[in-house]
């Protein structure tokens, strides 16, 4: 008796899944404010901390940009135009910046976002525990209340990036009062001024967002709520958009034929990431350059972007993609695809009969590391490669010191410089510098942007870095990111990516 | 003896053991099998379907997918009979020497083994290789451990009936020690009921190697492995529609050969206990014990 | 566990619990509580071992070579790292029955917060392809011994015996490639909590909780098979025909009331790995559970959340089989004792 009732209870219960399944609602996206109005589903990277301040990883600034704004923002070339603050204006010899803000802004959190805010902001980026933009804030002396809608950013010497840097996640501004309250607390609940408000977050796998109609240009936001889910993985990232559970995705070359035939729209963007294999130069056997120059000249770039990489990239020697402003077109083919250099620099170091190192790649399936693994073994450096995870920890704990990785670029390239080239640089595993570079780099800083010297000086910077430091650079590679047919109104943002006139029929 | 002695006989067996046997020479000579290198990426050969020069077609990088698959099975093999071994070790002998140790001993293993059987299977064996060196063979250390108490519970059942057979007590009243009587009197009949179980722990683990290669644990690219060959297959499902089969049918073939041979053994004891399903279930596991999702 | 809690109802011999009924309680209680509680101590002793034998400790997490033996010194004082080894485990383990697990190294986020948010997906999983493993199991084996040697039969035997041989990843990717590819009726992963919509939550489980359920199924189709085929041909069944009783009076009268207990001894073995071993099903499809949590924490070496997931599988694992356990030794009072 009592196994049939238990029978027949399952298959009660059994039924009534079916019945409810089925009517369950239609569409496959899982808004937390329910369906209605129009939501986008985007499967891309979740931020490491939702505090822009001790965020250590450049992707988070996609996803933090949902929730916070700062005083500028890039357009879609990548240039910083107004945001919170309508206009600045420098000083005769670039040593101060004064921005004017907006009037009646406010944080999510009601508390008005105004000169004093900016002020508490720079601090504590500056000066804050555990915060990863001291160094690019450290320049700033002095930051002057002159009036609640203007401030000054008085600087240490000339440097006209100030409105670039801000518009990333260095300017991101989050509210005074939740940072006094809990500084620890915005790593999981953001306070800010941006188009989104988030209203859950379950780390590693999703945050729900709604429009936040107090952001000062709510008037472009059409989108009413905003789902931010882990990418997914590239076996099931179309068979997710086909389904529902992500509108658009990011997904990597492999996937472009197969999402393509499920009748999505593929969208390869231009932007500013570059593979690279980050170096600790203090650690043997890359503390003699010619070993990495060696290395650079056993790769073969045109081959690794076309085995690896479906042929989405174009080799690149330095950190930035051709056609932008810092591209330095002497770099082209630095380290040309040549083994007998390559052969012959490892001798020269004291490495004749090759070598063995050890590759730390954070994907156990990233084609690119064994294609790299043949092509070095090919001229006698014999390489083993190890699974872990380097990632933000190395920058970290630089235990690692030859990681493949990928950079993805700054807003400002002088920022972009500092992170793989300086001495606090995350991405300078050695943390040390060269004063030639130094140089070159202060001297692009001091020149105003619409200078005719400008390009040549941020070019001269990029070639002091390339050339002295072991940090190796492969390919530039496009973001790529496919969606169905009734999300309209996507724009291809070459720095952040943005949502401004963007809805989902 | 002849218990296994009439397994052979039913054909059922006959075929998994050829399965099996043909799987051990793959193991064992697979270097010498594999038509190719199996890290050669060849140029311009990238992701192409099966061939006469490539009778699997090749991968994502140009190899060939056959060689791969040879060479991958030595490794997924090998360390699921790792942790076999380990669990056989760990769980066999204690198994045994708790019914004749008296109650302490009987007492303190069965708490260690009830302890061990509470901890869940693959995320402690991630966590094992994870937290102590990302390599396939502490996860499968882990495994191994965590799989004895099912080897302990089998041979401690099997031998607990035999114990009170009445023979065992004339050796007992004789003065017999307890390791003479295992040897001499319980060993042989408890041996088929332990076959049984390794035949089908190595299933088991065979599935979990799969399985946590399939998350990436322990795999050092480029070497291959069942698991990480699938991981990489469902990539390029695009482009490769039935790539997945091949390693996904190796895997199958071979735990179905195991159970089968499991299976005839068990059919063919001349032991009633084994026939008879209530004793079945007081010796407790049936053939999954160890595998998992 | 099933071993030892079994001795929890064994203790007492009939003559004894007819005689003193109070103390006979009392002893099982206590012989139970012998059993479990070392049982108990073992599974966390390992558990927060595996994590003290890790290399890794919360300032290396964070902050690595720019950190100084004395911040490495700071952060191990402020985690409790440096106290001996048995008064972290007892002060961790006390915290943890209350319901503090500690901080992840990383995020500071309270571990209990995560667990919070995941265990009632794991729970939603685990509960759901156990329901389905019934439902499909039982059916599929009733049906088999209803149709002995027919051909129903023989394709429950054969399907049942590859499902048993399909790794769990296998059988994820291929509903997922039949169900929410090629007829796109299903998602293909992702959660949404039943509060906010349950249609959906219903949705995203069907698939998953499949996958998960087709070994448990498969194992107790077979079991059920096998037994009901044996009872059925008992003299009593016949007897019961001969009377006029029909098949199914028979059936679920009969031949179900035996063939529960081992059946339901079957499922229990199943719940641990549905609780523990979901970690591929939850990878797959995308499902914020447990599982995924303790492999990403594990991967990046947050010891203090691996430990939680741990501890709550244990206990999730350890209340299932006692409650198991309780209804067996309802269905079949006589049982002696096992071991």
């Amino acid at each position: 008796m009592v196994k049939k009732l238990r029978l027949g209870a399952a298959a009660v219960s059994a039924s009534l899944l079916v019945v409810l399944a089925a009517c369950g609602s239609g569409s496959g996206s899982a808004a937390a404010g329910g369906g209605g109005g129009s939501t986008l589903s985007w499967g891309w990277y979740l931020p490491s901390t939702w505090d822009p301040a001790t965020s250590a990883i450049g992707q988070d600034v996609h996803a933090l940009a949902l929730a916070y704004a700062g005083l500028t923002k890039q357009d879609l070339k990548g240039n910083a135009v107004p945001a919170l603050a309508k206009s600045w204006k420098y000083n005769a010899n670039g040593t101060a910046v004064t921005f004017v803000l907006r009037p009646g802004l406010k944080f999510s959190d009601g508390t008005a976002l105004d000169a004093a805010a900016v002020k508490f902001n720079i601090e504590r980026g500056r000066d804050g525990k555990g915060t990863t933009i001291g160094d690019q804030l450290a320049e700033v002396t002095d930051v002057k209340v002159v009036n609640p809608t203007t401030v000054t950013l008085v600087l240490d010497k000339s440097d006209y990036q100030i409105p670039a840097l801000l518009a990333g996640k260095t300017g991101m501004l989050v509210s005074p009062t939740a940072a006094r309250k809990n500084s620890a607390g915005l790593s999981t609940k953001p306070v800010g001024a941006g188009p989104f408000i988030l209203t859950d977050y379950v780390p590693d796998s999703h945050a729900d967002l709604k429009r936040n109609p107090n952001y000062w240009d709510a008037k472009d936001i059409k989108l009413k709520n905003f789902v931010l889910k882990t990418a997914p993985d590239p076996s099931v990232a179309v068979a997710g958009l086909q389904s529902g559970q992500y509108d658009m995705a990011v997904i990597p070359p492999s996937q472009i034929q197969a999402a393509k035939a499920a009748g999505l729209k593929v969208d390869p963007i231009t932007v500013l990431t570059v593979r690279t294999l980050d170096v600790n130069g203090k650690v043997a056997p890359f503390n003699n350059p010619k070993v990495m120059q060696a290395i650079s000249h056993a790769i073969n770039r045109k081959e690794l972007v076309q085995t690896a990489f479906f042929g989405q990239g174009k080799p690149d020697w330095q950190p930035f993609p051709e056609g932008y402003v810092g591209y330095n077109p002497t770099l082209d083919n630095l380290y040309s695809y040549d083994q007998a250099e390559a052969k012959r620099l490892l001798a020269d170091a004291g490495h004749p009969n090759g070598l063995s190192v050890d590759l730390w790649v954070s994907d156990a399936s990233d084609a690119i590391a064994e294609v790299l693994q043949k092509q070095l073994s090919a001229v006698g450096i014999k390489v083993r490669l190890r699974v872990e995870q380097p990632g933000i920890n190395n920058y970290i704990t630089r235990q690692y010191p030859l990681a493949l990785d990928s950079f993805s670029g700054r807003e400002s390239p002088v920022q972009a410089l500092t992170v793989l080239f300086g001495k606090q640089g995350l991405l300078n595993l050695g943390r040390y510098s060269n004063s030639a570079f130094d140089k070159a780099l202060d001297k692009a800083r001091a020149t105003p942007l619409d200078s005719p010297n400008y390009p040549k000086a941020l070019q001269a910077a990029t070639a002091a870095g390339v050339k002295s430091m072991p940090n190796t650079f492969l390919f530039s590679w496009p973001r790529i990111f496919a969606y169905k047919s009734n999300v309209h109104g996507l724009q291809n943002w070459t720095g952040t990516e943005r949502f401004e006139g963007v809805t989902v029929q | 003896m002849s218990t296994f002695r009439r397994a052979w006989q039913l054909r059922p067996a006959k075929i998994s053991v050829v399965i099996l046997a043909a799987i051990v020479v793959l193991v064992a000579f697979g270097h010498l099998l594999a038509p190719m290198d199996p890290l050669q990426q060849h140029d311009g050969q990238i992701l192409k379907g099966p061939s006469a020069h490539f009778w699997l077609g090749t991968d994502y990088l140009g190899r060939d997918v056959l060689s791969r698959l040879i060479y991958g099975s030595t490794l997924s093999v090998l360390t699921a009979l790792e942790a076999v071994g380990i669990a056989f070790g760990l769980g066999v002998l204690p198994g045994l020497a708790s019914v004749y140790l008296g109650r302490p001993f009987e007492w303190v293993s069965q708490r260690v083994m009830d302890g061990l059987m509470a901890l869940p299977f693959i995320i402690f064996a991630i966590a094992v290789a994870a937290l102590l060196g990302n390599g396939l063979h502490q996860a499968m250390f882990a495994v191994g451990v965590l799989m004895a108490p099912g080897f302990f519970r089998i041979t401690r059942a099997a031998a607990w009936s035999f114990n009170r057979a009445q023979y065992v007590e004339a050796a007992q009243l004789l003065g017999a020690s307890p390791w003479r009587i295992i040897r001499k009197h319980i060993w042989n009949k408890v041996l088929p009921t332990v076959a049984i179980a390794t035949a089908n722990h190595i299933a088991g683990a065979l599935l979990i190697v799969s399985s946590l290669t399939f998350l990436g644990i322990g795999v050092v690219p480029p070497t291959p492995t069942w698991g990480g060959l699938l991981a990489s297959d469902l990539n390029y499902l695009a482009q490769q529609r039935w790539a997945p089969v091949a390693p996904a049918l190796l895997i199958m073939i071979t735990v179905g050969a195991l159970n089968v041979f499991a299976d005839a053994i068990r059919d063919s004891s001349d032991d009633g206990a084994l026939k008879d399903a209530t004793k079945r279930r007081r010796l407790g596991e049936s053939r999954n014990v160890a595998t998992a999702r | 566990m099933t071993a030892a809690v079994d001795t929890l109802f064994d203790a007492a011999a009939p003559a004894t619990s007819r005689r003193r009924p109070g103390i006979a309680l009392l002893r099982t209680l206590f012989r139970g509580l012998a059993v479990a509680i070392p049982v108990v101590f073992i599974a966390t002793f390992i558990t927060y071992g595996l994590g003290s034998l890790s290399k890794f400790n919360p300032a290396a997490a964070v902050m690595g070579e720019t950190a100084t033996p004395a911040d490495i010194k700071r952060m191990n004082h402020e985690f409790g790292l440096d106290r001996p080894f048995l008064v972290q485990y007892f002060s961790w383990l006390g915290h943890a029955l209350r319901g503090d697990f500690g901080q992840s190294w990383f995020t500071r986020i309270p571990v209990s917060q995560s667990i919070e948010q995941r265990l009632p997906v794991s729970l939603s999983v685990a509960v759901g392809a156990l329901l389905i493993a019934v439902v499909l199991g039982a059916a599929a084996g009733i049906g088999a011994a209803l149709n002995k040697g027919g051909w129903f039969d023989r394709g429950v035997t054969v399907v049942c015996s590859v499902l048993s041989t399909i790794p769990g990843f296998v059988a994820a990717i291929a509903l997922i490639t039949i169900f929410a590819v090629s007829f796109p009726i299903l998602p293909s992963g992702g959660y949404v909590p039943p509060s906010v919509n349950f249609g959906q939550w219903l949705k995203f489980l069907i698939l998953p909780c499949t996958a998960l359920s087709l070994e448990a199924a498969a194992d107790l189709a077979r079991q059920l098979r096998n037994g009901l085929v044996g009872t059925l041909r008992e003299n009593y069944v016949t007897g019961a025909i001969v009377r006029g009783y029909s098949t199914r009076r028979v059936l679920f009268g009969h031949a179900l009331r035996n063939g529960a207990g081992p059946a339901l001894a079957l499922l229990g073995l199943h719940i641990p790995r549905l609780i523990g071993g979901a970690v591929i099903t939850e990878t797959v499809f995308a499902l914020p559970g447990l599982g995924q949590l303790a492999k990403d924490s594990a991967l990046k070496g947050d010891v203090p959340v691996v430990q939680a997931c741990l501890l709550v599988t244990i206990g999730l694992v350890l209340v299932s089989s006692l409650l198991v356990n309780i209804a067996l030794k309802k269905l079949r009072p006589g049982s002696g004792r096992q071991e």
